[in-house]
Order: structure tokens, then C-alpha cells, then sequence
């Protein structure tokens, strides 16, 4: 066992465009993820907060960089072959889209087994069903919906059983892709709750990936914020929200509306620049607070 | 300021192969020029749907059920469809949540814009067309119009093809433009710029805009008004300071109690129990009493009149009939 459960250095990623050309989607990314904590990643769209999940979970083979999954080097073809049913079980993940990361045609109890029936464990509770049923009941889900298949469930009630999935293998590590994107208002709350019960009674360590900025304030412990491929800020919740220096994470958090018609009609917002600076140099400004420190900002 | 638009007990039923939704129940509202009207709810409560049938632009098998939606002095729900598409025509316009989709990605941005000009206005010189796509691209705040005009919508951020989406909406003028989630699909930063932009458009033009969201932050930049939806029926409705800051409705309630900038700080976020109703079979009474642990037994029974608060404030809710007073109040 090792303190960070998770480690990536010096990350990279390009998809090839053609021959000659290459997009940057991960650019010198490093961080750590300690266990037992919830590390939000938060970034606009197309900033590479994906493309960093799939590289975690192994579907990318990044271009540069190392990645060390308690010690394991998953980067490494050899050492990931060695240890691929620890490290297919180990880590788990939750995508935005319940609609399409969850097969139609299969019972709710199926869904929650398949990662057992996979890697070929026997079901502590005598059968796959009870399994279904135990890991059902954990995530807040009627036993009821047993025998529903997806389709017939509400968007926020295919998200728990998507959960109740990835938590069957009991992972050291869940990432969550825009978890909550897709749900209204009043089942995000819950689902966030779900969350926070799991980390804080369960030991569970996420990767939170999210663009919702308010909501990873009040669930994270640490946040990154990534643009254009890089990381540029990275410091506790507490500490990113009151104090942020990049420029872009100041600009990120100056735009959140305020839920409040008087403070927000008069609050008004800086001129945003088209582009934000991407140079400068890794630095500690403060205790657990890091930022890409450029010369003119 | 006049008012342009009053929906009278509307009703919407939509038939599917599974059976009939009940999507818009018994709505009520006005909508005056120069104002905007914040309709937030839940995926599903209806709030499109509102939208389209004003405009009468209904999917197949929905039908208006009941009720009048008045444009003036005109009463929509019985024109033919032929005095409907000159209407939709000068009156009406809407931005959809995804540029992409709106815009035609094998045509340049000023054409597509010259074309919704000649639509709304007929036939007109061509120095007078391009005149005019010129003053709406620089009025949505796209730099450079001259050059830009003859670009593709890929050449083109997200925010930006927003922007010439909005372009297109106002080509005709119109008194009422419709807003469905026009953000939704933006980052942040962009977001904040198309709201100030929707706003500028505003005190422009005096349009009267419908503005359809979920998200509560957006709703408080920019509503002069808010109609809660739920279950395909208004429960609450009011000046956006009525609805921030003396919620009336055990659902609005609820709704601004679960988010998380109010909960700084604790363990957990305060959430509304359960889940939205389908509008395939109403529940009888408030659709609302499952979820709401003040309901009433009569919440279950019959459906609460819409109780007025102020001139300009109103909520749906049993709470709020005198005889309830004990139980309405909270703590």
C-alpha cells in the first residue's frame, strides 16, 4: 500500500490529425491522488479532462509520461499485463451518459454482476442476484427495480445502478466523468450525497470529474483545473475557491452565476480574454496550493 | 409596458404509443414587452413543450387540450395553420441549446442570416439584405462582420455560433423570442457573455423573451420574472426577488435548499426526496404531496387553486389556504 494512490507525471497525450500534424489533448499533466480523498478536475469542454480519465483507466495509451496506480506502472504494456485483473477490478468508472453506458436489453441485476461474471469472481452473498440485491440496497436503489431493465428507470435512479456497478469489485479507485451532468437539479443533490456517504463511510477515492464548478466546491477536497491540455491550478477546495491566482481559474470562478437576482443583475464580469497564458512555471505558492506561474501573470 | 402575451388555462396532451401525457395542465400566465420570464423545472415537467405549443409548433399527436394562449387581441389556439406561419413569422422566434444543430454546416453564417432576413421580410433589394446581416452580426457582438459573413459555422467557437444563432432569431423582429436552454451547452465564461448579450438585446429592442433554464444561477441574472414548472403545471410564479427570497412553494423550496453554494461547508447537500412524477397518469391532488413531507391530506385529493401572495406573486399549494395557516409555516 502506498500513501498516493494514484500518480501521474509529466502526462501527455496527441491524437494524430494527419502525417504531420498532431492536437495536444494532455500537455505535462502531473498530480497525485491520495487515498481516501475526492480530487475534482475541473476544466471547459474540450480541455482534455477526458482524455486524462481514459488515460487512468487505460483505454489511451498516452504519447509521454508515467502513471502509477498503487506503485503498479499501468503505462507500462508489460507491468499492466502482469497485473491486469487486480488493475481492471482495482478501478472503476462512471460516465456521464447512463443512457448509453448501461445495455438496454439487460436487467438491472445483470448490469450490477457483469463486472463479477468478468473477471470470474465467485459472489460472497451465494449468488449473483443477492450480490445485485446487497449492492442495490448500498447505493440507495429500491430492491425493486431488480428485475427493470434500464430504459424503465428514471435518469437519476440509472445512475445509482451504474454506481451500484462499478461498486460491486469493490475499487480502491472510482472516476467519475461528469457524474451528474445529466440529472436535474434536485437528483444531482442526491447523487452528490451518494458520494460523499460512499467516500466518507467507505474509504472510496474518486477522480470527480465536472464543469460544475459549485458543485465540486462543496464535494472535493482537491481540485485541478486544467486548460488547453494543462494544468494550471491545482490547491484544496477551500483554498482554490477563496484565493485563486491564474488567471484562467479567476476568470472560471468570476463567471459562476450566483443563485441570488439582487448580488448577480449588478454583478458585472470582466472582459474575459479569448485565450489564457499556458506557459510558466510549476510553483508552491502556498502550502498544498500549486499554480502555472507565467512571467506576466 | 404592455402586455403581448396571456396563456389562459392552457392544456397540452400528447399521444404516444404508450398513451396519452399530460404535459402542460391547466397553465396560467401573462408576458409583458421588454420582460423576461425565467420557466425553470425538471427535464420532463413540461417546459418545453409550453413553449413549442405557444408558438403552436407541437410534435405529432400533441394536441392543445384546452384554453387560450392570446397574442394581443388575438386568440391563437383557433387560428388556421396558414395565419399561424405568417404569424410565427413576424412574432415569434427561438434559440435552441445546441448552435450546431440550428446552423447549416454547408452554407456561410451570412447567408443563412440574409435568409431568415428574406423570410421575415419579404422581398427586398439585395444591398438592403446584406445591410441588414451586417447590423445583426454586429449587434450579437460578432467582430468583423464584413470578413465573417463569409465563413462557415466551423469557423466558429461555440459561444460565437450563439451569437449568430441569436442573429437569426432577431432577423424578423420579433415580439417574443423563445429561449430553450440557450446556455446550457456553453462553458462558463462563454455562458456569462451570452446572458449579458440576451439582456443587451432586451433593453434594445424591447423584446419580450421566454427564457427556459434549469440552472438557478442563470435564472438570477437574468429573469425580471420566474414560473416554476412542475409536473406540466406552474406551481409557483413571481418577480425573481419574490422567488429567491420568499419562496412559497414546498418545491421551490426545495429546489433552492439543494444548492450547493448555500450548503458551503456541510456534509451534505439538503435534497427533495424521490423523484418527479411521469405525466403519463397524473397523480389525482398535488402532484407535489409525494415528495413533500408538509403535505396535507388533502394534497392527495384534490389539486390546489393557484394562491396569490402579491399582485404579482402566486403559488399553487395548500399551504398557503387560510385554513392551513398552523401547518404552512415551517419550524
Amino acid at each position: 500500500m502506498t500513501e498516493n494512490l494514484l500518480e501521474i507525471s509529466h502526462l501527455t497525450h496527441k491524437f494524430p490529425i494527419d502525417r504531420r500534424e498532431s492536437l495536444t489533448a494532455l500537455d505535462d499533466v502531473s498530480f497525485t491522488l491520495r487515498r481516501g480523498e475526492i480530487f475534482g478536475l475541473v476544466g471547459e469542454s474540450g480541455s482534455g479532462k477526458s482524455t486524462l480519465a481514459r488515460c487512468v483507466m487505460n483505454v489511451y495509451r498516452p504519447t509521454a509520461g508515467k502513471i502509477l496506480f498503487n506503485g503498479i506502472e499501468t503505462t507500462d504494456p508489460r507491468a499492466f499485463r502482469k497485473n491486469r485483473a487486480y488493475l481492471q477490478s482495482a478501478r472503476q468508472m462512471i460516465f456521464q451518459d447512463s443512457n448509453s453506458s448501461l445495455d438496454p436489453k439487460w436487467q438491472a441485476w445483470q448490469v450490477i454482476a457483469e463486472p463479477m461474471r468478468l473477471q470470474h469472481v465467485t459472489p460472497k452473498r451465494g449468488s449473483y442476484r443477492a450480490e445485485a440485491e446487497f449492492q442495490m440496497h448500498y447505493v440507495g436503489l429500491d430492491p425493486l427495480y431488480l428485475d427493470k431493465y434500464p430504459p424503465e428507470l428514471s435518469g437519476g435512479q440509472r445512475q445509482r445502478l451504474a454506481i451500484a456497478r462499478a461498486l460491486t469489485m469493490e475499487p480502491e479507485l472510482l472516476v467519475a466523468d461528469e457524474p451528474i451532468a445529466a440529472l436535474d437539479v434536485s437528483i444531482q443533490a442526491q447523487i452528490v450525497n451518494l458520494f460523499r456517504h460512499l467516500q466518507q463511510e467507505h474509504g472510496f477515492t474518486f477522480l470527480f470529474i465536472a464543469h460544475d464548478l459549485s458543485m465540486v466546491e462543496f464535494l472535493c477536497d482537491r481540485v485541478g483545473v486544467l486548460y488547453h491540455g494543462r494544468l494550471v491550478e491545482l490547491a484544496t477546495a477551500k483554498e482554490l475557491y477563496a484565493n485563486p491566482l491564474h488567471p484562467y481559474t479567476q476568470a472560471l470562478l468570476s463567471a459562476i452565476p450566483v443563485p441570488d437576482p439582487r448580488r448577480e443583475r449588478h454583478r458585472v464580469l470582466p472582459e474575459f480574454p479569448d485565450t489564457f497564458p499556458t506557459d510558466g512555471v510549476w510553483t508552491e505558492i502556498g502550502p498544498e496550493h500549486f499554480v502555472l506561474k507565467g512571467e506576466n501573470h | 409596458m404592455g402586455e403581448i402575451l396571456n396563456i389562459d388555462h392552457l392544456s397540452v396532451a400528447i399521444d404516444t404509443p404508450r398513451g396519452q401525457v399530460q404535459a402542460v395542465r391547466d397553465v396560467s400566465f401573462s408576458l409583458s414587452q421588454g420582460e423576461t420570464l425565467a420557466i425553470v423545472g425538471e427535464s420532463g415537467c413540461g417546459k418545453s413543450i409550453l413553449c413549442k405549443s405557444i408558438q403552436r409548433l407541437l410534435p405529432s399527436g400533441g394536441r392543445i387540450t384546452g384554453g387560450h394562449i392570446f397574442f394581443g387581441n388575438e386568440d391563437l389556439t383557433e387560428k388556421s395553420e396558414r395565419a399561424m406561419t405568417r404569424l410565427r413569422r413576424s412574432a415569434f422566434s427561438m434559440v435552441f441549446q445546441d448552435p450546431m444543430t440550428a446552423l447549416n454546416p454547408t452554407m456561410t453564417v451570412g447567408s443563412q442570416i440574409a435568409e431568415a432576413v428574406r423570410l421575415h421580410h419579404g422581398r427586398l433589394p439585395k444591398a438592403e439584405v446584406s445591410r441588414r446581416v451586417l447590423e445583426l452580426m454586429d449587434r450579437v457582438g460578432i467582430p468583423e462582420p464584413v470578413l465573417r459573413q463569409h465563413q462557415y459555422p466551423h469557423h466558429f467557437s461555440g459561444g460565437q455560433r450563439q451569437r449568430l444563432v441569436l442573429a437569426m432569431a432577431l432577423a424578423g423582429e420579433p415580439a417574443v423570442l423563445f429561449a430553450d436552454e440557450p446556455t446550457t451547452a456553453l462553458d462558463v465564461t462563454i455562458q456569462a457573455q451570452i446572458l449579458d448579450l440576451f439582456r443587451k438585446i432586451q433593453e434594445d429592442l424591447n423584446t419580450a423573451t421566454i427564457f427556459v433554464t434549469h440552472d438557478l444561477g442563470v435564472v438570477a441574472r437574468i429573469a425580471d420574472r420566474v414560473a416554476v414548472m412542475y409536473a406540466g403545471k406552474i406551481v409557483e410564479i413571481g418577480t425573481a426577488e419574490e422567488i429567491f427570497y420568499d419562496p412559497r412553494h414546498p418545491y421551490t423550496k426545495g429546489l433552492l435548499r439543494s444548492l450547493p453554494a448555500l450548503s458551503r461547508g456541510k456534509a451534505t447537500l439538503p435534497t427533495l426526496p424521490g423523484m418527479p412524477p411521469t405525466l403519463m397518469d397524473p397523480p389525482a391532488g398535488d402532484a407535489f404531496a409525494y415528495r413533500n413531507d408538509q403535505a396535507l391530506a388533502i394534497d392527495y385529493e384534490e389539486a390546489p387553486p393557484m394562491f396569490s401572495i402579491t399582485p404579482t406573486h402566486a403559488a399553487a399549494t395548500w399551504l398557503l389556504d387560510p385554513r392551513a395557516e398552523k401547518n404552512g409555516e415551517e419550524k
